[in-house]
């Protein structure tokens, strides 16, 4: 859609001198960050410091107000860019499911391939099964969301989430409204997704997944990128005086 | 209606309005009726007769069939007189234009005989003595003439001789005189004790006492005007005089007095049936009504669904001129009464615009758009009250916003607005009844004219009351019974 130069042809994503602000809150202040393809990126940092405010810049649920991101090929600060297209290439798993309760769990997962045509509805039920399958809730396929535990919740929105087949995922704290014994089913899904090679951006306070899974790990405050590193690097050493105060506190 | 008619029928008709009338009953009426030009025997002949729709006891329908004063003599005369008669229910001012334009041959229709009327129509003799008399209920002992009046208020008809009448002795006597628009309802206001007495025509007295009005007169009759039978001028002598001939025969032989008695007699002489004979009576009439306004509910309902959707999807619009629009339309119909649309569609659109505006036009548009605002309102918290995060989830999945309101949020948001819809369909079907006011057939318009007929206000009001309350339970267990079934 919009020209990609060649050496950024492995990035997945680029951001390049984002600013977002709602009215007067100046949230963004310059983000600047590459995202190579199948890396596993975390970002962590205090509350309203902007993660989840920069996650969603990614696939456009804000309008940007400054600065270029492209994500997988697409500018989507393009005001042409076909926004629709780019987010099939760009799944989205919310910290409160926002599974559709009308809906059985099959249908949630064949809602976007059989409305965007890009499957009929036989070909959809037996990827949205598969899905299912991988996540580890197959016999769920015909109930309703509300009958559902959170943590299977979580599970078939990561489903839904890859029915498109993206290439890329972004968690925005997928497991910070489960009960702690639902943590590790979600985790480990969203582990064999990395371990699978997808580029993934994850915001998330569990740390230890962090350091587990991340290639790399972006501390955030007051809207800026303030360090950033491999993960033993930054939970073991980290440079700033800000990442150090705040690691002491979840840490 | 009921009242311009009686207005007009003891004023004067004036000639021009005859006149243009004319051209408007050619039209409505049709085809020119077979005339008998000038014919001096009668026998073997068939006449047309205009008359009124409902002027009880002269002229009124009971079980469907037209009955009373008037039909009963011109039968009885056509009889007599080995002539046949076939009658035009049309409304008294129609009538009378249709004998100008000579559409019927002569009209009977409880008319007074006028120097005005003389000049265009030949008069029979008068077949009977109108007059004013006053009436009180029938356990009131306290008021026996007008000297018990004082201090004491009265109710008479609106531009009735009754009330000339009362007005013209109220200062002598001390009294106040009330005017309203309907027998019955003035009825119902001498029982209720909110009027001591009633001024009223005295065949229409007589008549709603003999139904068991619940009243009884206490004054002699004041001598009025009095009723013929009426044929173009100069036309149909033959007609006239054989109707004269009749007359002067019935009156002779008793069978006049007859037929007085059976519509004006003492209530002791013809009791009144009881409750489920009125009801078994009026419910052919009263489903009528019912179909009508539930007819005109469901279509106005659809219609407002649209609009509903319409507008309120403006409402959540970002552009700000779509937002305005529809912000305007809701405030518009919500905050003023439906009667004022009603009024205004069914006689200021067809003034302003020259347009014919049917009954039905009218209600459909009134019922319609003030429920449109409403359901537009429903539609908006509707979809706002689905969560921000459903629209998130489906617009990251790729669909457009189209595809997801469509898809995602308008289910979830009706299944939320489905009791707040089924509350203003119930509501919508209620306020049918205020179509009444531009004589709408519906329901509650049929009961009134079944007690204009019969003076059985509150029996009748029960039965309508009885009708809607069924009605509406059932629509409500309908409506919940499919809310349950699709919005499981
Ligand atoms: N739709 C919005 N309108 C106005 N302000 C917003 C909006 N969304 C976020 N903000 C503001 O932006 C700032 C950053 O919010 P954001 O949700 O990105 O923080 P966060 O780092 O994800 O925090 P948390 O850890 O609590 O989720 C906060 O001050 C918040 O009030
Ligand atoms: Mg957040």
């Amino acid at each position: 859609m919009s020209a990609v130069t060649e050496q950024s042809s492995q990035l997945k994503i680029q951001v390049k001198d984002l600013h977002k602000s709602f009215g007067s809150n100046n949230v963004l202040k310059g983000i600047d960050l590459d995202i190579r393809e199948g890396e596993v990126v975390c970002v962590i940092g205090p509350s309203g410091s902007g993660k989840s405010t920069l996650l969603r810049c990614l696939n456009k649920l804000e309008d940007i107000t400054s600065g270029q991101v492209i994500v997988d090929g697409f500018d989507v600060t393009d005001p042409k860019v076909d926004i629709n297209e780019v987010r099939r290439h760009v799944g989205m798993v919310f910290q409160h499911f926002n599974l559709f309760p009308h809906m059985t769990v099959a249908e949630n997962i064949m809602l976007a391939p059989v409305e965007l045509k890009k499957m009929d509805k036989a070909q959809a039920r037996t990827r949205a099964l598969e899905l299912l399958e991988r996540v580890g809730l197959k016999d769920k396929a015909n109930a309703r969301p509300a009958s559902l535990s959170g943590g299977q919740k979580q599970r078939v929105a990561i489903a839904r989430a890859l029915a498109m087949a993206p290439g890329i995922m972004l968690f925005d704290e997928a497991t910070s409204a489960l009960d702690p014994e639902m943590v590790g089913e979600v985790l480990q899904v969203i582990k064999e997704l990395a371990d699978s090679g997808m580029t993934l951006v994850l915001v998330t306070h569990e740390m230890g997944f962090a350091r587990e899974v991340g290639d790399r790990v972006i501390f955030m405050a007051d809207g800026v990128v303030c360090e950033q590193g491999e993960p033993e690097q930054l939970f073991g050493n980290p440079q700033q005086e800000r990442t150090r105060d705040f690691l002491s506190k979840v840490l | 209606m009921k009242n311009k008619q009686r207005v007009a029928r003891h004023g004067r008709l004036s000639r021009w309005v005859a006149a243009a009338a004319i051209g408007l009953m050619a039209l409505v009426i049709g085809a020119p009726s077979a005339m008998a030009q000038g014919n001096e025997k009668v026998d073997g002949q068939t006449y047309v007769i205009g008359t009124d729709t409902t002027f009880a006891p002269f002229e009124f329908r009971q079980n469907g069939e037209l009955t009373g004063i008037d039909m009963d003599i011109l039968q009885k005369i056509a009889d007599d007189q080995g002539f046949k008669v076939e009658v035009r229910s049309l409304g008294f001012n129609a009538a009378l234009a249709a004998l100008s334009s000579n559409q019927v041959d002569g009209v009977i229709a409880g008319m007074s005989i006028t120097d005005e009327r003389k000049e265009i129509y030949d008069f029979s003799e008068p077949y009977f003595e109108s007059g004013v008399q006053m009436a009180v209920a029938k356990n009131n002992d306290d008021i026996k003439a007008y000297e018990d009046l004082n201090g004491k208020t009265v109710v008479a008809k609106t531009g009735s001789e009754g009330e000339t009448y009362a007005k013209s002795i109220a200062k002598k006597y001390g009294f106040t005189v009330k005017s309203l628009d309907q027998s019955a309802t003035m009825y119902e206001s001498v029982k209720a004790g909110s009027a001591v007495a009633v001024f009223d025509d005295y065949p229409v007295l007589a008549y709603g006492i003999a139904q068991g009005n619940g009243l009884k007169t206490v004054t002699d009759k004041v001598p009025g005007g009095s009723y013929g039978f009426a044929v173009n001028k100069g036309k149909n002598t033959a007609l006239l005089a054989a109707f004269n001939d009749g007359l002067a025969e019935m009156k002779a032989n008793g069978e006049y007095q007859e037929i007085l008695d059976k519509y004006l007699s003492d209530p002791s002489a013809s009791t009144p049936g009881n409750f489920f004979d009125l009801a078994a009576k009026s419910f052919p009439a009263l489903m009528t009504g019912l179909w009508h306004t539930l007819l005109v509910t469901a279509i106005s309902f659809a219609i407002a669904m649209v609009l509903g959707l319409v507008f309120g999807f403006m409402k959540l619009s970002g552009n700000i001129v779509l937002r305005g629009i529809a912000t305007t339309f809701v405030n518009i119909f919500r905050g003023t009464p439906l009667l004022l649309w009603a009024f205004m569609f069914y006689f200021g659109l067809p003034q302003l615009t020259g347009w014919e505006i049917s009954v039905w036009t009218a209600g459909v548009l009134t019922l319609s758009l003030n429920a449109g605002a409403y359901v537009a309102e429903i539609v908006r918290g509707g979809i706002q009250s689905v969560d921000p995060g459903q629209l998130e989830a489906s617009r990251s999945l790729g669909l457009g916003y189209g595809k997801s309101m469509q898809k995602v949020v308008v289910p979830q948001a009706f299944k939320m607005m489905t009791p707040s819809l089924i509350n203003q369909l119930i509501i919508s079907l209620k306020d049918s009844s205020l179509l009444l006011a531009i004589g709408f057939g519906e329901l509650l318009y049929q009961g009134q004219q079944i007690y204009a007929a019969n003076f059985r206000v509150t029996e009748t009001l029960i039965i309508v009351g009885v009708i809607y309350f069924i009605a509406i339970m059932a629509l409500t267990k309908l409506a919940n019974y499919a809310d349950r079934r699709f919005n499981k």
